[in-house]
């Protein structure tokens, strides 16, 4: 066994000092460099559309309230008994309507997670 | 880390790196240095996430390792190593030439993983704990593929 030990460290493979490498890894850098700065811009742009939409939502949210406020209806005679009966239907079953929410939540944070996961991987 | 920072890191194991890629591809120059190059990109991106729990060049390692297992899946380069084994650099004397052409044709007819730890064990002389690290696996499982390895090139070797 001492043979082939020896064999192994007097025949490491050997490997000429190529300044060629550097450069072409640094080349490589530089582009993934721009991409990074691309996707980054990216990010920030979503992020502030996501940030302005929900804004908007909120005000639009917040109007509406208050234009309910001020000028309150009959729903009934809107929707023709349709929130009356979902009402009910909701008051009747509501012990079982918690397993597919619990189902729903589930489902929603492994999907999250493993998401997750596999971005922190790169 | 900066790209500064980072290049001079990569620089100082540019070479260790290389040639544990190089008995890694069996002496395929073109596509170890293909790979090591893929690994420091692949490093200098994830550059945020070492903590510095453990040494710069074991974490580059690591990468480099992954890098190589992700190119063997993509490519089914079988026979391309062995080709590449016969081209040995034509400066060496004609009896290194034949140790390495055997060396690098023994390196190709090995599992990756006693490829690897042959390599990290004798090419770069890297403890059992480092090769762990690097690959991934225990100490014993380390200890069992460097056995395994040795006595296959035992085989393949005539010394």
């Amino acid at each position: 066994m001492k043979d082939i030990e020896d064999f192994l460290r007097e025949n490491r493979p050997s490997v000429k000092d190529d300044p060629a490498f550097l450069m072409e890894t640094r080349r490589r850098m530089k582009a993934v460099e721009g991409i990074k700065t691309e996707v980054d811009r990216q990010r920030r742009s979503g992020r502030r559309a996501l940030i302005i939409a929900l804004a908007g939502g909120l005000a639009l949210g917040v109007l509406a309230t208050i234009l309910a406020f001020l000028y309150p209806v009959d729903l009934q005679s809107f929707d023709g008994g349709f929130l009356q009966s979902a009402r009910i239907f909701l008051d009747t079953w509501k012990m079982y309507l918690i397993y597919p929410v619990a189902v729903l939540a589930v489902t929603l944070s492994l999907v999250l997670t493993l998401g997750g996961r596999k971005t922190a991987r790169l | 880390m900066t790209q500064e920072r980072f290049i001079d890191l990569a620089r100082a194991e540019q070479e260790p790196l290389r040639r544990f890629l190089l008995a890694l591809c069996s002496g395929n120059a073109a596509l170890a240095d293909d790979i090591a190059q893929d690994a420091l990109v692949r490093a200098y991106v994830a550059s945020g996430s070492f903590l510095g729990l453990s040494k710069f060049s074991t974490w580059l390692f690591r990468i480099a390792y992954n890098c190589y297992i992700d190119h063997c899946r993509k490519s089914r380069l079988e026979e391309a190593p062995v080709e590449a084994a016969l081209a040995v650099p034509a400066d060496d004397t004609s009896d290194a030439s034949f140790r390495y052409q055997q060396l690098y044709q023994a390196m190709d007819r090995l599992p990756e993983k006693e490829k690897a730890a042959i390599a990290l064990f004798y090419f770069e002389d890297r403890s059992i704990k480092e090769i762990s690290s690097i690959l991934g696996m225990p100490s014993g499982t380390v200890k069992y593929h460097l056995s395994m390895g040795r006595n296959h090139l035992k085989q393949y070797i005539q010394l």
